[in-house]
This record gives structure tokens, C-alpha cells and sequence, in this order.
């Protein structure tokens, strides 16, 4: 095996009859499974498919075995705002058996356990956004993404735990928990999508879904080791995600490999006519150019061109994520890139420029909570004060105070200092991007300026937490696709923290950004991803 | 660690530096490599009213307590400072960009549909008596 980035330990340890069987009786398995045995390795849906219709494993089996070690581990990492009934969730299994059975067709997401974060609306489940104004509220829709995969067969095991309205990055503005690291329980997992990132890393799914808005999918990957990828701007569609910054929102994909969340990602991408900002471009097959390691030229990406971005490795950056970067960029080397630094002079703007539209946009794309058609309602005997005291007592301080900063920067006479110049930040930003990307076929970037720090570490301290976001808004702005992965640790916790390589491609490549992270997945040696909880739920 | 965050509003390699003499410990920084924004205006802070809290959050329909007020107030004044970083950039010639995309909008047919689960959407509002959305008075204000 080339990669140590291994199958969860959970299956090995929890007795599943008949999975020691599966990969050597591969070779006879029927005709439905074409991949081949060593891709298996590193995809656990494509593992978990091959399984599932070679009968050596069912689905049954299988999600009894996720839905334990998810009580388990849960009581400590604290993802899921709301775990699926388990009968229900065995049903659905049970009736994925029965069609196999019947050698019927069964779609390609099958058996999947998919975490959804709590921002992304679930018909059968409540969706909170991470916030009380919403507390045990019920959409009346599935979102688009949540729909499609449904379709597929996939197992909507819960919705994960997230800052409130996606604003923050650690899931400390949760009105609800705080989710810990399954690296290191005293710290946390990142944020936005803090819960989708635990949930995964902890093994407690097979892949979830997120949102990221300025990094809240791409940050905690880096934090929890697991892989992010956050598509273009219209790749997917936000009918049905709870908007924050409109111009700036996307879903995005994560799971413990890289071909994992390109499996989700073509499965929730396309246009839908219920998000007009949904691209009509056509999907290509995000699921095909995953070659295995044995097939891999010497140097499989010959002349890939790679611009290491200057201004994110420069100071301020942890020394440890630095070398983790500079040996993730030797990587790239040794398998045939060229490796080049660019600048892109507008960099830091963006952080500023990033804050004024996400706090002017939510506090538009809040005001809708008003506790009128849903919500928690206060009582009040005047509309006004209805209003007022619904908010006050619904929305968490983070939320308050981007709505108020927002409320500024929107205000008659500030339009033009702020909103509009924040734009035309975005611009510039937008431009550099694409003359580097006309230079370069992908950059690469660290996805954070550290590794996970603690719970309360920055709590108080705005601008602190801020500013931790500099890798990721710009990717946002601009509307292109990241991927992140994880390409090595620095000290802590107890044997280690992940960092997370970010990789950018120019808009709608995310193909190239998925067959660059797969190959450098398959070819990384030396470190194992898999956060050590044993069967018990309890680091070793 | 925090603090080792900070530094990288500070440390990028630029050729000058505007503080603004402030309560605030986050300098702000000019990008110079850029010949387009080299020359730029100063637009002081004091052209821009400092944030009203009170009123703010009267606009926005949410009530606070003064306890709040206190707390939340040099916060969001500190990180509007902050945002005034982008007052000292030519912007002059350039587009704001709405959104990323250059594709314009996927607009759909302005063909009403019926939405099937009406009684799940109405299963959700705190006052319902059918057919209405219940709300209170509405108070002229003086």
C-alpha cells in the first residue's frame, strides 16, 4: 500500500462479518463492481459500494457499525445537533438490502452515511442554523443538495453543529454545543462546518455536507484532517442553504478522501432552476480520473504548473504549518510540478473587504428572522417590539454584532465608503486571481495560519479570530474552487495536530484540483489521518 | 495564540504604513505593490460618523440591553476601524463586482408554481388563525 491514509478503524474493531472477506474475494465479486481493488483503498463510498453489491457486506451491518461508534464517540465530540431516529435510518438500509437482493439497481451513493450541516434545510429533521431563533424548527423542503443525494441512495444519518448562521470558526457561536477536535478534545474542530468536519474525522459518517462562506468548510478540514473541497461559485445549487452572504455562500463537500468528496460534489452539482445564480454549465464526471497508485507514472503530474502563494507563508504564519507547506510543496515536485512563488498583491484587502460584504450581506439575509412565519416567537402586545425582542432573544451576540456592523456599513452616506468599495475590492481581488491562475494551473496555499487552537482561546477577541481567515476569504471572493487536504501535523494534542494543503483552480476546474489532490493522497507516506479513538470512542 | 494571528495584518511586505492614532492596536496597512493604488487620497475617519449603537440596532429591529451596548459597542467600533482601512485605497477606476460569476443570471420562466406542502409551511407559524398570520397591533410612533 502506497498511502497510510487508511480505512477507518472503526470496521476493523467493531466485528462486521464478512469485511476481512470483501477485498480478497474482490477479484470473483460481479460484474456491477468495476473498480479496481486498490482505488477501493482510497475511497470509502466506492469500498462501501463494492461491498454492498458483492453481498459480503450489508447495509444493515454496515450502518449498525457507524451508528455505534456515532453514540460512542458522540458524547465527546458533541457534532450533531440531531441524530436520525436509528429505525429509521436501519429501514432505509434494510430496503437498500432488498433491492440488492433482488439484483436490482441501486444508486452510486447507496448505504452512504451523509452528515448535513444544521444551515442546510432537511425536511424530516429539524434545521436550526446553530441558532435559538430557529430552535425546533421544521423546513417544509429538502434542500436541493440534500434532495439529490437522497436520490442516490445516500442515508441522511443527522445535521452537525455549526456556528450560528455559519459566522465564526471555531462552533463556539453555536447557541447550542461546542464541538471538540477529535485530534485533541480540548480543542476545536474550526468553523463554520465544525460539526461535518468532527463528524467525519471521527469516522462517525462516511461524508458530509458544509457550507463555506469565507473558509468554514476548508478550515476545520485543515483542523480535523479530513478533506475539504469547496467548488465554484454556482457549481451547486443554495436552494434550500440559509443564506449569510448571497454573493458569497457555497456548499461544499467533505469526507477522508479526496475521491470521497468528488463523488459528493458530482453528486449535488448542476443547475436547478430554484437558485438563479446556478450555473447551467455541464457537470463533468467528477468521479473519473481517479487512477489507482500502481498505475501512476514515475511523475504523474509532468509540468503541472504550481504557484505557492508568497503573502500566506510569509510571518504571522505558524512555523510548524510553514514546513508542513514547504515539505507538501517538495511533494508536488518530486511528482513532476513546477514550483514557482507568486504574489498577490491585493491579499491582505481581502480580509477587511470579505468582513464589510458578509456582515452588510447577512444583515439583509437575516431580517427575515423576525419570528412572524417561523421561528421562535417572543410574546409582545405592539408588532415593533415583536420584532425586537424575537431577535434579541433568538440571535446569539456574534450574529447581533454582524448584523449591527452590517446595518452600518449599509446605512445612507456609508454605502460608498464600505459596501461599494468592498466590491470594488472583490474586483481587483478577482483579477489578480486570474492572472495568476492564467500563469499557474493551480496555487497552493496553507488553509490556515495554524493548527487547531483551543476552546475559549479566542473567544474575545474579534479581529483575533478574524484573522485567521486571511487563506481562505479571498478563494470566496474571487468564486473559484479549493481543495483542501491534509499533507501533514505540527505538535500537540496527543500524537499530533493535522495541517491542511489548500489548493485553488481557476473557476469550474475543479476536476484539476481533483485528480492534483488525489495523486498527492496516494503518494503522501509517512502519516496516518485517522484520529486515534479506539472502538470505545476514547483516545488511545 | 492569538496573538500570533495578529502579526499578519502586519507583516506583509509593504512600503508604507498608516496608523491611525487610535485606541486600536491593529495598524493598518496600504498595499504598494500595486501601481494603481499607489496614489491614493486620505479620507480621514472623522468624515464618517463613529457607530451609534443604539440607533443601529433600532434599524435593525433587534433590542439591547444596556449591559449589551456596553460590551458590543468598542467591539463593533474596533473592527469599523478596521474596515476603514479601505478609505485609503484608489479605488478610482474600478468596477465594483456584485458577485464572482461572469455568467449573468440563469433567470427561470415568471410562470407561477403551486408549492405542494402548505400545511407543513403553515405547521411552522407561531400564530396561525387560519386564514391569517397573526400579529400584533402595529403602535403609531410619536
Amino acid at each position: 500500500m502506497l498511502s497510510t491514509i487508511q480505512p477507518p478503524r472503526c470496521l476493523s474493531r467493531i466485528a462486521v462479518r464478512g469485511r476481512t472477506k470483501s477485498r480478497s474475494l474482490h477479484i470473483l465479486s460481479s460484474a456491477q463492481s468495476v473498480t479496481s481493488a486498490s482505488l477501493i483503498d482510497h475511497s470509502q463510498i466506492l469500498s462501501i459500494r463494492d461491498s454492498l453489491l458483492s453481498r459480503h457486506l450489508s447495509a444493515v451491518q454496515l450502518t449498525h457499525s457507524y451508528l455505534d461508534r456515532l453514540k460512542q464517540t458522540e458524547p465527546q465530540i458533541k457534532s450533531f445537533l440531531h441524530v436520525s431516529d436509528p429505525d429509521k435510518v436501519l429501514k432505509q438500509a434494510h430496503e437498500i438490502d432488498e433491492k440488492i437482493k433482488r439484483n436490482e439497481e441501486v444508486g452510486p451513493l447507496a448505504g452512504v452515511l451523509v452528515a448535513v450541516k444544521d444551515n442546510i434545510c432537511t425536511a424530516d429533521m429539524p434545521s436550526t442554523g446553530g441558532s435559538r431563533i430557529l430552535e425546533g424548527y421544521r423546513p417544509p423542503f429538502d434542500a436541493t443538495a440534500v434532495k439529490r443525494l437522497k436520490n442516490l441512495g445516500a442515508i441522511v444519518v443527522g445535521k452537525t453543529n455549526l456556528d450560528e448562521f455559519g459566522m465564526g470558526s471555531t462552533t463556539e457561536a453555536s447557541a447550542f454545543k461546542v464541538t471538540a477536535n477529535p485530534w485533541d478534545l480540548s480543542r476545536v474542530p474550526g468553523g463554520s462546518s465544525g460539526g461535518s468536519a468532527a463528524a467525519v474525522s471521527a469516522r462517525q459518517c462516511v461524508v458530509s455536507l458544509g457550507s463555506d462562506t469565507g473558509g468554514s468548510v476548508r478550515q476545520p478540514a485543515s483542523f480535523c484532517g479530513v478533506v475539504g473541497l469547496k467548488p465554484t461559485y454556482g457549481r451547486v445549487s443554495r436552494f434550500g442553504l440559509m443564506a449569510y452572504a448571497s454573493s458569497l455562500d457555497v456548499i461544499g463537500c467533505l469526507g477522508s478522501s479526496v475521491a470521497d468528496t468528488g463523488i459528493l460534489l458530482h453528486a449535488i452539482s448542476g443547475h436547478d432552476t430554484l437558485d438563479a445564480t446556478s450555473s447551467k454549465r455541464e457537470v463533468p464526471d467528477f468521479t473519473s480520473q481517479f487512477t489507482s497508485a500502481s498505475s501512476l507514472e514515475s511523475r504523474p503530474l509532468e509540468g503541472l504548473r504550481v504557484g505557492l502563494i508568497r503573502e500566506t507563508v510569509d510571518g504571522g504564519v505558524d512555523s510548524g504549518v510553514k514546513s508542513a507547506i514547504q515539505s507538501a510543496a517538495a511533494h508536488l515536485e518530486q511528482l513532476g510540478c513546477i514550483l514557482k512563488e507568486v504574489s498577490l498583491p491585493s491579499f491582505s484587502l481581502g480580509l477587511p473587504a470579505y468582513y464589510i460584504l458578509a456582515s452588510s450581506e447577512s444583515s439583509s439575509n437575516l431580517s427575515r428572522y423576525d419570528g412572524v412565519r417561523y421561528g421562535s416567537q417572543a410574546s409582545s402586545d405592539e408588532l415593533n417590539s415583536l420584532y425586537k425582542e424575537s431577535r434579541a432573544k433568538g440571535f446569539g451576540p456574534e450574529v447581533k454584532m454582524r448584523i449591527l456592523m452590517g446595518t452600518y456599513a449599509l446605512s445612507a452616506g456609508y454605502y460608498d465608503a464600505y459596501y461599494k468599495r468592498a466590491q470594488q475590492v472583490r474586483t481587483i481581488i478577482r483579477k489578480s486571481f486570474k492572472a495568476a491562475l492564467d500563469e499557474n494551473d493551480i496555487l497552493i496555499s496553507p488553509a490556515a495560519p495554524s493548527a487547531a487552537y483551543k476552546i475559549g482561546e479566542k473567544k474575545n477577541d474579534p479581529l483575533a479570530m478574524y484573522a485567521g481567515d486571511i487563506m481562505t476569504v479571498n478563494v470566496n471572493m474571487a468564486g473559484l474552487p479549493a481543495l483542501v487536504l491534509p499533507c501533514g501535523f505540527v505538535e500537540g494534542g496527543a500524537v499530533g495536530l493535522p495541517v491542511g494543503l489548500q489548493i485553488i483552480g481557476a473557476a469550474f476546474d475543479e476536476e484539476k484540483l481533483l485528480k492534483v489532490g488525489h495523486i498527492f493522497e496516494q503518494t503522501l507516506q509517512g502519516y496516518n489521518f485517522v484520529p486515534p479513538l479506539d472502538a470505545d470512542g476514547v483516545f488511545a | 495564540m492569538g496573538s500570533r494571528a495578529l502579526p499578519i495584518l502586519s507583516s506583509f511586505k509593504f512600503k508604507t504604513r498608516l496608523s491611525f492614532a487610535s485606541s486600536s492596536s491593529y495598524p493598518l496597512f496600504l498595499i504598494n505593490n500595486n501601481p494603481k493604488i499607489r496614489n491614493f487620497s486620505i479620507k480621514t475617519r472623522s468624515s464618517l460618523q463613529p457607530p451609534d449603537v443604539l440607533r443601529l440596532a433600532e434599524t435593525a429591529r433587534i433590542s439591547l440591553a444596556p449591559n449589551e451596548v456596553e460590551e458590543s459597542a468598542p467591539k463593533i467600533r474596533q473592527v469599523i476601524e478596521w474596515f476603514g482601512q479601505l478609505q485609503s485605497v484608489d479605488l478610482d477606476s474600478v468596477e465594483p463586482a456584485i458577485r464572482a460569476d461572469t455568467e449573468g443570471d440563469n433567470l427561470r420562466e415568471d410562470v407561477p408554481e403551486a408549492f405542494e406542502n402548505k400545511e407543513a409551511l403553515l405547521a411552522s407559524v407561531p400564530s396561525y388563525e387560519e386564514p391569517y398570520i397573526k400579529v400584533p397591533k402595529v403602535l403609531n410612533k410619536e
